[in-house]
């Protein structure tokens, strides 16, 4: 949702005169939206600017950002980061891969999931 | 690259509730900045959420904490950097554990890019924005108040980066 929300809102200030660029993991919710500038890493979610605990990652992945400001000329203009998170691709199995679960594992999301939902209803509402 | 909207599609469906329609526009709408990068003034836009140790684990690798969940978009001072959390937000918390948050929030690299000369400069406020299913509420809500808290800042150009 992070990605979507983010997208949303560089839509409005674009509209509104404020060029912006967004970093981010999640290609396809971005792109379907429809954004001005995107540079994207091909990384969990949650490395939007760069590996942890890396620096010259983070320090590239921003340059591409901030070329993007003033190499762009039109929207929906994505950067590929160049970036590999890691000789293994395992990761990109797991993210919410029901295939990749047990039955009782997916009971218990279930669960978990409808508590979740119940806490920010509660937070939401104030009580 | 991960298929995002067919892996939710699925799992949401798996768990019995009904598919989202992800934002979808064809025309999307471009500003030209003013001036160059390295004179401009930058706003930095998270979703990241201040941490409120009252609220229970929000630390790196914490389950997912819907008691840290936010509402209303907030600004903070960059100086120092302030300490927020990402335990609200559907990160990959397998290959991820949120324990450097430069990752998610590049407030030292950008501090750099000034320092460099490569930045103008950064707003002394960054902009939080909560992460809503509801698109209208984020577009009518949620993306004035960050329009508004940009223009506060007087930020030539945005920098959104989600977790």
């Amino acid at each position: 949702m992070c990605h979507q929300t983010v997208s949303l809102i560089a839509r409005y200030l674009e509209a509104h005169g404020i060029p912006t660029v967004i970093m981010g993991c999640a290609r396809d919710i971005v792109e379907q939206a429809g954004v001005p500038r995107f540079v994207w890493s091909d990384f969990p979610l949650g490395n939007s600017a760069g590996k942890p605990n890396d620096r010259d990652s983070q320090r590239q992945t921003l340059a591409l950002a901030l070329d993007l400001f003033e190499t762009a000329e039109l929207p929906r203009t994505t950067c590929t980061s160049p970036q590999v998170w890691s000789d293994d691709d395992s990761w990109k199995f797991d993210f919410m891969n029901v295939d990749a679960l047990p039955p009782e594992r997916i009971e218990q999301l279930k669960r978990e999931f409808a508590e979740q939902k119940a806490t920010a209803a509660r937070i939401k509402s104030g009580g | 690259m991960i298929p995002y909207i067919e892996r939710t599609r699925t799992y949401y469906s798996t768990l019995g509730y009904p598919p989202y329609h992800w934002a979808e526009f064809e025309d999307v709408p471009f500003a030209r900045p003013g001036k160059p990068v390295s004179e401009s003034r930058l706003a930095l836009i998270t979703t990241a959420a201040p941490c409120r140790p009252e609220l229970g684990d929000q630390g790196p690798g914490a389950a997912y904490n819907a008691q840290a969940k936010f509402f209303q978009v907030y600004t903070d001072s960059v100086e120092p950097v302030p300490d927020l959390r990402i335990s609200h937000l559907g990160y990959d918390r397998k290959h991820s554990t949120a324990e450097d948050p430069n990752s998610w929030l590049p407030v030292a690299r950008l501090k750099e890019a000034v320092a460099e000369g490569r930045l103008g400069g950064l707003a002394d406020r960054l902009i939080g924005v909560p992460t809503n299913r509801s698109q209208r509420v984020t577009l009518e809500q949620d993306a004035p108040a960050a329009l508004q808290a940009c223009i506060d800042q007087q930020a030539d150009l945005a920098l959104l980066v989600p977790s």
